[in-house]
């Protein structure tokens, strides 16, 4: 695969077919910088989607042979099977029906799900709780980088521009830190936006990127040309009218735009390895509903966002690896609005080739009040720092747990194929 | 003629004294005479040493403004601004339409209700129906709660923040106290706290007006008392929440008191140790300052019983205010607790064991003063005046202080009782204040290329949440950085591939007043003189907007674009063509993508905006020599977007 440097003629070509003039300095620096043996390299890539409210778990994969959860929650229980609405995956759980997309992935082994997943520090704060999830020290606010970041600093090799990117307009806590990450809302604003044509585009374009070529200083110097080879290589992709392959259909709403535009990067080569994207609206207090309703619409966006994403990838699917998270789970018994308040354990799911998939993971025992934590919630059987540093072993091929998860020294639960 | 002086001391001492009570109720106002800085020494004009100390001590210098430090000398110009009591009338009247900004966290929490309990409170009093919420398209419901906020006068909270963030950016450019502002950012990042935490973010406004700005050049324990006691702090840090059993303490206040507490409080029972942990690591000694685990989960001991005096009378706070409020405070304060404003010292949940803290012990009984005797313990240590010392310096001199620096400045803060105002004295008396390691080795963060470029074109901003749209793009979500630790404070943070091309757009955005609510007159800022060339333009307006710097090398690589043949009759035919066409979207997508922008329902404005965006032929002046006014501005947007205009 040689399509960065592809690009970077077309877009080369595409400059001097402009014509302001003469060839442009800075294409042939561009061009004499490649360094080749990292260029073809193909990299593994980790997407994580951080659900923001907190999910119910139980309802997203209900363990619905359950007589205790059924009881505690008369007007938002489902059952399966027989024109019943939830999808049985394995005659003990069943999937929302509003995730029916995601029965193939499941179905095919392309995808596992951890059930009973969550923080060992019992905070319901959502704020906490995301922060303790993003850093990936639950007992330590004070950590001032993320798990992510963490993760890019320990890939082993230098990072391109777009090796951790965040579909989001500011940087995640996940990705704070000291390793390259950078927040885009939107892929068609990465380029220089003046009053007027693209003749003048490129005349400002070659100002900057001459005045930033000459700069003493060397953090603006090389950030600089990084920007500008980043900048070409996107504008050559055509961000603007992307067609997704394989006849893949995004929803109209944030992640599966978010999710859209990653796909656009993954297929241009530009060395992503980390990216994240985010889902609200999951904290229900408040007419969860059942088939349809809040919990229902979410979860049919999360679910065909990722599947049309996955569908996009084709061929490249070997390469990703999806994985999803919400920093709590919510209560076992129905709250008097018809929803749910904020609890301990939920699920998440994990998707690629390399999973270990059809499985729901984990553990969870039968919803009667002596097995609840506090008495209420879904128990925390798995740390999700268990999962994380399982996948980014198996997938990123990180070793350093040390680094990833300062004080976490559990065992993996199985959910990559080893 | 002998009444004279007499009078003139009696006007000084009711000056001063009016004075002191605005502002420095605790320090005196600091004189000159003792200091000179060792610019020369560096060979530095006074010049340039006046643009260095500009580029430290303020958000930017403005057009003529290093001649005026350099007419006032540098020494009394740096004494002025830790006084911090410049008159500030223009800004006080462009403040005047934010209301909010000056409400008391009461206020707050009365007139902003987060969503989740105004719709509690909409359903309890029967306005809407449980069973309609977050159905979504149910126009009915939606019409309802905003009928309901309205007849409560309730107001969103995004109103507040909006408020609150313009204020920043309006006291920013604005204020002629521009270290008192500088240094409000400082502390404010040192003490982070942040609106993505819910819980506490109601109270950053007067935390920020009322905890940190008065406090920025008093002593370190001063500030770091203040911001112990606030709400924003006790609630960001959870030590609100933190609770030890107290034996002693007994009686019906505290039968009461314990079953109001435990009623609700499914986590409000127990110790927390983040506060206390931060308050080491973060606030005060810093990560290596020398304490284990044991001090500090012995200090969070100390620490139990700090909280929040409720605010409102609804929800779970409701009862336990009733209940505070049935006993006079007299008898709280002889029973041991403590009422001040927002703070409320609660004896009956604090741990009242004997602890002890870095080797010092804390005696049983010790009650609230023996959380203020730690927070002074810990103001006063050794590693604390290392910790800040390098922090201040890190600010203002360089991303790696030099040590001998960041000794003197710790030898002042021990020797004056944490004294901010002689440490910072300290640090720009040094040599190495003025060393060539420190000129232009900043990198200005997002906010401070905003603000500086506003002041550098002596603009008028009208939509200060325009340019906060465009800091949020550049990398820098005000009041949303969410770990304790505040913004890093270093290049590497905000220069990367993402942030750099947005800095180079800003400054072309702004430049070619497309910008809704900016405004300034580049002509003007060159006092009408017509530059006689395209070359003869740039390096006016390159000295203009950077002083004192060596322009050289960005005149020399931008030169020949000016001068290829039609290059300027292009640039303005393609300015021209899509001029008309484009700020009517702009302004829409803008509106639409952050909704958080100002004048939504203002049509007026709108109009205006749009308006003020076409080309308005009676302001721009014609340079005729250098094509018309795009090319100018275009050429600006360059400078602004340059690698030398990064620096500071």
């Amino acid at each position: 695969m040689n399509t960065r440097r592809g690009f970077l003629k077309g877009a080369g070509l595409a400059l001097f077919g402009l014509g302001i003039g003469g060839v442009p300095t800075f294409i042939a620096n561009a061009a004499a910088s490649f360094k080749n043996t990292s260029l073809y390299k193909k990299n593994k890539i980790l997407i994580c989607i951080f659900q923001r409210g907190a999910m119910d778990g139980l309802m997203a994969v209900t363990p619905f042979t359950d007589q205790f959860l059924k009881a505690a929650r008369p007007t938002i229980f489902m059952e399966a099977g027989n024109g019943k609405p939830l999808i049985d995956l394995d005659g003990r759980f069943g999937l929302h029906p509003a995730m029916k997309s995601f029965e193939h992935l499941f179905k095919s082994k392309q995808m596992a799900i951890v059930h009973g997943i969550g923080s060992p520090n019992n905070s319901r704060s959502h704020f906490d709780a995301q922060d303790y999830m993003e850093s990936g020290t639950p007992f330590n606010k004070g950590t001032n980088s993320g798990w992510l970041n963490r993760a890019v600093g320990l890939l082993g090799h230098d990072a391109t521009p777009f090796c951790a990117v965040s579909l989001t307009n500011s940087l995640p806590r996940s990705f704070y830190g000291d390793n390259p990450a950078v927040a885009i809302n939107n892929l068609q604003d990465f380029k220089i936006q003046t009053k007027g044509n693209a003749t003048n585009s490129n005349t400002v374009s070659k100002s900057f990127e001459d005045l930033y070529d000459q700069t003493s200083n060397n953090l603006l110097k090389d950030t600089g040309k990084e920007s500008f080879d980043a900048m070409k290589m996107l504008q050559s992709a055509d961000t603007k009218n992307y067609k997704p392959s394989n006849g893949a259909v995004y929803p109209a709403s944030g992640l599966g735009n978010s999710l859209k535009q990653l796909a656009q990067l993954i297929k241009m080569d530009v060395g992503l390895e980390v990216g994240f994207a985010e889902h609200g609206g999951w904290d229900t207090h408040f007419n969860q509903g059942t088939e349809m309703g809040t919990f229902a619409r979410n979860a049919k966006d999360l679910s065909d966002s990722i599947t049309a994403f996955w569908t996009d990838l084709g061929q490249l699917q070997d390469d990703v690896v999806i994985m999803s998270m919400t920093e709590f789970g919510r209560t076992v018994k129905q709250n008097g609005t018809n929803g749910t308040d904020h609890g301990r354990g939920s699920c998440n799911f994990i998707i690629g080739n390399n999973v270990n998939g059809g499985i729901v993971h984990g553990i969870v025992k039968p919803l009667s009040i002596e097995n609840l934590e506090d008495k209420r919630d879904l128990a925390v059987t798995t740390d999700f720092r268990a999962v994380f540093s399982e996948v980014a072993q198996q997938h990123l091929l990180i070793k350093d747990n040390s680094i990833l998860f300062p004080d976490w020294t559990g065992a993996k639960i199985g959910v990559m194929k080893s | 003629m002998n009444n004279t002086p007499r009078l003139m001391m009696k006007i000084t001492s009711v000056i001063f004294i009016a004075f002191a009570m605005s502002s420095y109720l605790i320090d005196p106002p600091i004189k000159n005479g003792k200091y000179k800085f060792p610019y020369k020494d560096a060979k530095l004009t006074n010049r340039q040493a006046a643009a260095h100390l500009l580029s430290r001590f303020t958000y930017g210098a403005k057009p003529g403004q290093v001649d005026e430090v350099v007419k006032m000398g540098l020494e009394n110009w740096v004494i002025q601004q830790l006084n911090a009591s410049l008159s500030d009338d223009s800004l006080t009247e462009r403040l005047k339409k934010y209301d909010a900004i000056n409400f008391t966290n009461k206020q707050v929490n009365q007139y902003f209700p987060q969503r989740p309990k105004l719709i509690r409170m909409a359903i309890d009093e029967g306005f809407i129906d449980k069973d309609s919420v977050g159905i979504s398209g149910k126009k009915e419901y939606k019409d309802k709660l905003e009928e309901y906020m309205k007849q409560k006068g309730f107001r969103p909270e995004s109103e507040l923040f909006r408020q609150f963030i313009n204020q920043k950016i309006i006291r920013s450019i604005y204020t002629n106290n521009q270290l008192q502002e500088v240094m409000t950012d400082f502390w404010f990042n040192h003490f982070n706290v942040s609106i993505t935490k819910n819980q506490c973010a109601l109270y950053i406004p007067a935390y920020e007006r009322d905890v940190i700005r008065p406090n920025v050049f008093g002593s370190f324990q001063n500030i770091l008392l203040a911001t112990a006691k606030s709400p924003a702090m006790l609630l960001y840090l959870d030590n609100f929440s933190s609770s030890g059993s107290n034996q002693a303490f007994d009686g019906i206040i505290n039968k009461r008191l314990v079953q109001q507490q435990t009623k609700k409080g499914k986590q409000s029972q127990g110790l927390n140790e983040n506060y206390a942990r931060e308050i080491m690591e973060l606030h005060t000694m810093g990560v290596d300052g020398g304490y284990t685990q044991s001090d500090v989960t012995q200090a969070a001991r100390v620490l139990t019983g700090w909280t929040i005096y409720p605010f409102t009378d609804y929800g779970a706070a409701a009862g336990m205010k009733k209940l505070l409020e049935k006993f006079p405070e007299e008898k709280l304060a002889e029973r041991g607790f403590v009422h001040e404003g927002d703070f409320l010292f609660t004896i009956n949940r604090h741990d009242d064991d004997e602890k002890i803290v870095l080797g010092k012990k804390f005696t049983e009984g010790g009650g609230y003063n023996e959380g203020v005797e730690l927070l002074s313990m810990l103001a006063h240590h050794q590693s604390t005046a290392k910790f800040i010392s390098k922090k201040l310096a890190v600010r203002f001199v360089n991303d790696n202080p030099p040590q001998s620096l960041i000794d003197k400045m710790a030898k002042t803060f021990l020797e004056k009782d944490g004294d901010i105002k002689e440490v910072l004295l300290t640090m720009v008396a040094a040599p190495e204040f003025w060393s060539i390691d420190a000129l232009r080795e900043k990198t200005k963060a997002p906010f401070e290329l905003a603000i500086s470029s506003i002041r550098s074109l002596d603009a008028t901003v009208e939509l200060p949440f325009q340019l906060n749209n465009w800091i949020t793009k550049m990398g820098q979500k005000l009041y949303f950085y969410q770990a304790p630790t505040g913004y890093p404070d270093k290049a590497q943070y905000w220069i990367n591939t993402g942030s750099l091309l947005n800095r180079m757009n800003f400054g072309l955005a702004l430049a070619s007043q497309r910008i809704p609510g900016i405004k300034f007159d580049l002509a003007a800022l060159n006092n009408h003189h017509e530059p006689e060339s395209a070359n003869d333009a740039l390096r006016t307006y390159s000295k203009l907007l950077m002083p004192e710097r060596n322009v050289e090398s960005t005149i020399q690589r931008l030169t020949p674009l000016l001068t290829a043949p039609d290059i300027g009759k292009k640039v303005n035919a393609a300015a021209d063509q899509s001029s008309n066409n484009n700020t009517n979207d702009n302004f829409i997508q803008m509106n639409n993508e952050e909704g958080m922008m100002e004048a939504t329902n203002n049509n007026a404005l709108k109009e205006k905006i749009n308006r003020k965006n076409k080309p308005q032929s009676k302001d721009i002046v014609y340079t005729a020599s250098f094509g018309n006014n795009s090319m100018l501005s275009q050429v600006v947007g360059i400078i602004i977007g340059s690698p030398e205009y990064q620096r500071r």
